[in-house]
């Protein structure tokens, strides 16, 4: 077995064998094309699917890490989502210590509560964010998110809220509205507030119930001066993630948990999973309707040239050499097929590399913070993983049609007319 | 010793499960240097014997040997090196490789066996030439006429110095001047370079430049005449 496989290396090695089966190729030109087409389209088809899926992905995660998340975040050890006022850490300390991290880009402290705002006209549930106005744009990208009014502007007392919710609370800029919670000992209390700006976030969460306040505002509203419930980090570089987790831990010592945002949100990363696992589904499928194709189109062309086979096996061609040639025609097939699939693929990918308009469909896509320019990226991965694919897939396709060929008896073939 | 050799050997093919004898307990051995025809007529099993000569085919019984190597011990890849190193084939329907030209045809076999590449250019050049089709090198089989593509046929089958030449009906598609011209090329290589030449035949002017005559008829032998030159 092991000296079959390498006779048949040195046999696809051979410059005649390739040429042999070029030229097989060009004996049924238009079957050959059909088979190099039927790769192409759906090899261009897979490559353009693949860029639209994990530029979807990718701007979700985004979405999520620059507009809230952030990289990492820091909470207090026992911090619950559920009861965000509960735990909470110290800002001061908090700050100093992660201040000498090389691997940040940016900190930003946070405090989060739960209330009602209320205008003259309506009220609404909302999450309070309290947030350092100053330090919050170098970790997300809420501050470039104002779609009208200021980024806090100049006066106390301003809030900065999505669209969404200044259209459920019926308010404007400049309108008045009240901030009614429940404080850290369990007291309600209020405050009022004007709205200073107008956030168009791309998630409906964002944009529909969340309040941002000041951070000394929101700390002397909830009655825990000095406290913050998170901190979001940013990284330099995404690949230095895990390395930041571990530093900022250890900066903070035991009382502190960092996570990362894949930490922070399992249903996306579950979610892009599953895109991946779909994709390889694809790829089985088009594979395998590849495959199919490929080994129809072969085993045509060993039975017609049967009687060829024949009088190669007579000459004396080893069998090993017989198979080589059956290959190479599979991966010269497939080697065209991919190269016109990729010209045709990444030349999609190059025509709607300004982002794809889904804007007609942005009020459903917002909920699953999904952007309204989907914009195709192309991974390593989109070239690579076809590439081995294909090969497989004229590996395999060819087997069946090799065997055939290496089975035929001299002297049967030599009779076929 | 023979080149090839049959010792009691018999075929029978099932087709459809209905078994047909096509040779009953033959013996021949084909010395070197023997320009031998195996006449009959049709069905007589003289095609099926040259398939056993060439280890193209295996018999239901007894044994085929070239060089004294029982083929039967042999697997398909060590026939394989058998037929490259010892056998040159002419066929009745030339079966040249339609893809490649009449040097490349000629060529190949030598590339088979591992000759370097300006040299088998140089032998599958001189070849050619040597049977008058030197002007045909870069053609292809459809571009030639039967007589050319076989007397390619025939270049492929000598350009990697067989042992012996088994040459099924080669005259059996070409006009009588061809087939003349043909007929006087091989005659002159075996002379000449002493390459064994058997022919499977009906056709009366192989017959007559036969030196050596085996009659087939219904599978058996029925005559074996030795003439002289």
């Amino acid at each position: 077995m092991r000296r079959a496989l390498a006779d048949f290396a040195r046999a696809l090695l051979r410059a005649s064998t390739w040429r042999l089966a070029l030229r097989g190729l060009g004996r049924q030109p238009r079957r050959s094309a059909l088979v190099i087409a039927a790769v192409a389209i759906g090899l261009s088809g897979l490559v353009f699917a693949m860029a639209l899926q994990f530029g979807l992905v990718f701007q979700m995660a985004e979405t999520a890490i620059r507009t809230e998340i952030g990289d990492l975040q820091v909470h207090a050890s026992d911090w619950r989502e559920s009861a965000p006022l509960e735990q909470r850490l110290a800002q001061a300390p908090a700050l100093r210590a992660l201040r000498a991290l090389p691997l940040l880009r940016g900190v930003a402290p946070r405090l989060r509560g739960e209330g009602l705002a209320l205008s003259p006209r309506a009220s609404v549930g909302v999450r309070v964010l309290g947030i350092d106005v100053a330090r919050e744009p170098s970790v997300t990208t809420l501050a470039r998110l104002v779609a009208s009014g200021a980024w806090f502007g100049v006066g106390e007392r301003r809030v900065v809220i999505g669209e969404g919710l200044a259209r459920r609370l019926r308010v404007g800029l400049g309108d008045k509205l009240v901030l009614s919670v429940q404080d850290a000992r369990g007291d309600l209390t209020g405050e009022a507030f004007r709205v200073g700006g107008l956030l168009r976030p791309p998630s409906r969460g964002l944009d529909e119930s969340v309040v941002l306040v000041r951070l000394g505002e929101a700390q002397c509203l909830f009655g825990v001066p000095g406290e913050i419930s998170e901190l979001a980090l940013a990284v330099h570089q995404a690949e230095a993630l895990e390395a930041a987790k571990r530093a900022a831990a250890t900066a903070l010592g035991a009382g502190a948990r960092v996570e990362t945002w894949r930490e922070l949100q399992p249903l996306l990363v579950a979610m892009i999973a599953m895109f991946d696992q779909v994709g390889w589904v694809v790829y089985a499928a088009i594979f395998v309707a590849m495959a199919f194709g490929i080994a129809n189109a072969l085993l045509m062309s060993v039975f017609e040239r049967t009687r060829e086979i024949g009088v190669l096996m007579a000459i004396g061609m080893p069998p090993a050499r017989m198979v080589a040639i059956v290959v190479a025609e599979a991966l010269v097939t497939v080697a065209l097929g991919v190269a016109c699939g990729f010209a045709l693929g990444f030349g999609a990918v190059w025509l709607v590399r300004d982002g794809i308009d889904l804007s007609a469909w942005s009020e459903g896509l917002r909920s699953f913070g999904v952007p309204t320019r989907l914009v195709p990226i192309v991974r390593s991965g989109d070239v690579w993983s076809p590439l081995w694919v294909a090969t497989a897939t004229a590996l395999l396709a060819s087997l069946w049609p090799a065997l055939r060929a290496v089975r035929t008896r001299p002297a049967e073939a030599l009779r076929r007319i | 010793m023979a080149v090839v050799e049959a010792k009691n050997v018999s075929k029978l093919y099932a087709v459809r499960g209905i078994e047909t004898r096509a040779l009953h307990e033959v013996s021949l051995a084909v010395g070197a240097g023997e320009f031998i025809a195996l006449a009959g007529p049709s069905g007589s099993g003289k095609t099926t014997l040259l398939n056993l000569f060439g280890a193209l085919d295996a018999p239901t019984a007894g044994v085929v040997e070239i060089d004294g190597q029982d083929l039967a011990r042999l697997s398909r890849a060590q026939l394989a090196a058998l037929r490259l190193a010892k056998l040159g084939f002419v066929f009745q329907a030339f079966n040249l490789i339609p893809v490649l030209t009449a040097r490349e045809n000629v060529e190949f076999v030598m590339e088979l066996q591992g000759v370097p590449a300006a040299e088998r250019r140089e032998r599958a050049n001189a070849q050619l030439a040597e049977l008058g089709i030197a002007e045909l090198a870069e053609k292809r089989p459809l571009e030639m006429s039967g007589g050319q593509q076989q007397r390619v046929a025939v270049a492929r089958a000598i350009v990697s110095q067989p042992r012996v030449v088994l040459a099924d009906e080669p005259t059996a598609n070409l006009d009588s001047v061809t087939a003349e011209k043909l007929l006087d090329q091989m005659e002159r290589l075996n002379r000449e370079r002493g390459v064994t030449f058997v022919f499977s035949t009906h056709d009366s002017r192989v017959i007559e430049r036969a030196r050596r005559v085996v009659r087939l008829r219904d599978g058996a032998v029925v005559a074996d005449e030795h003439v002289a030159p």
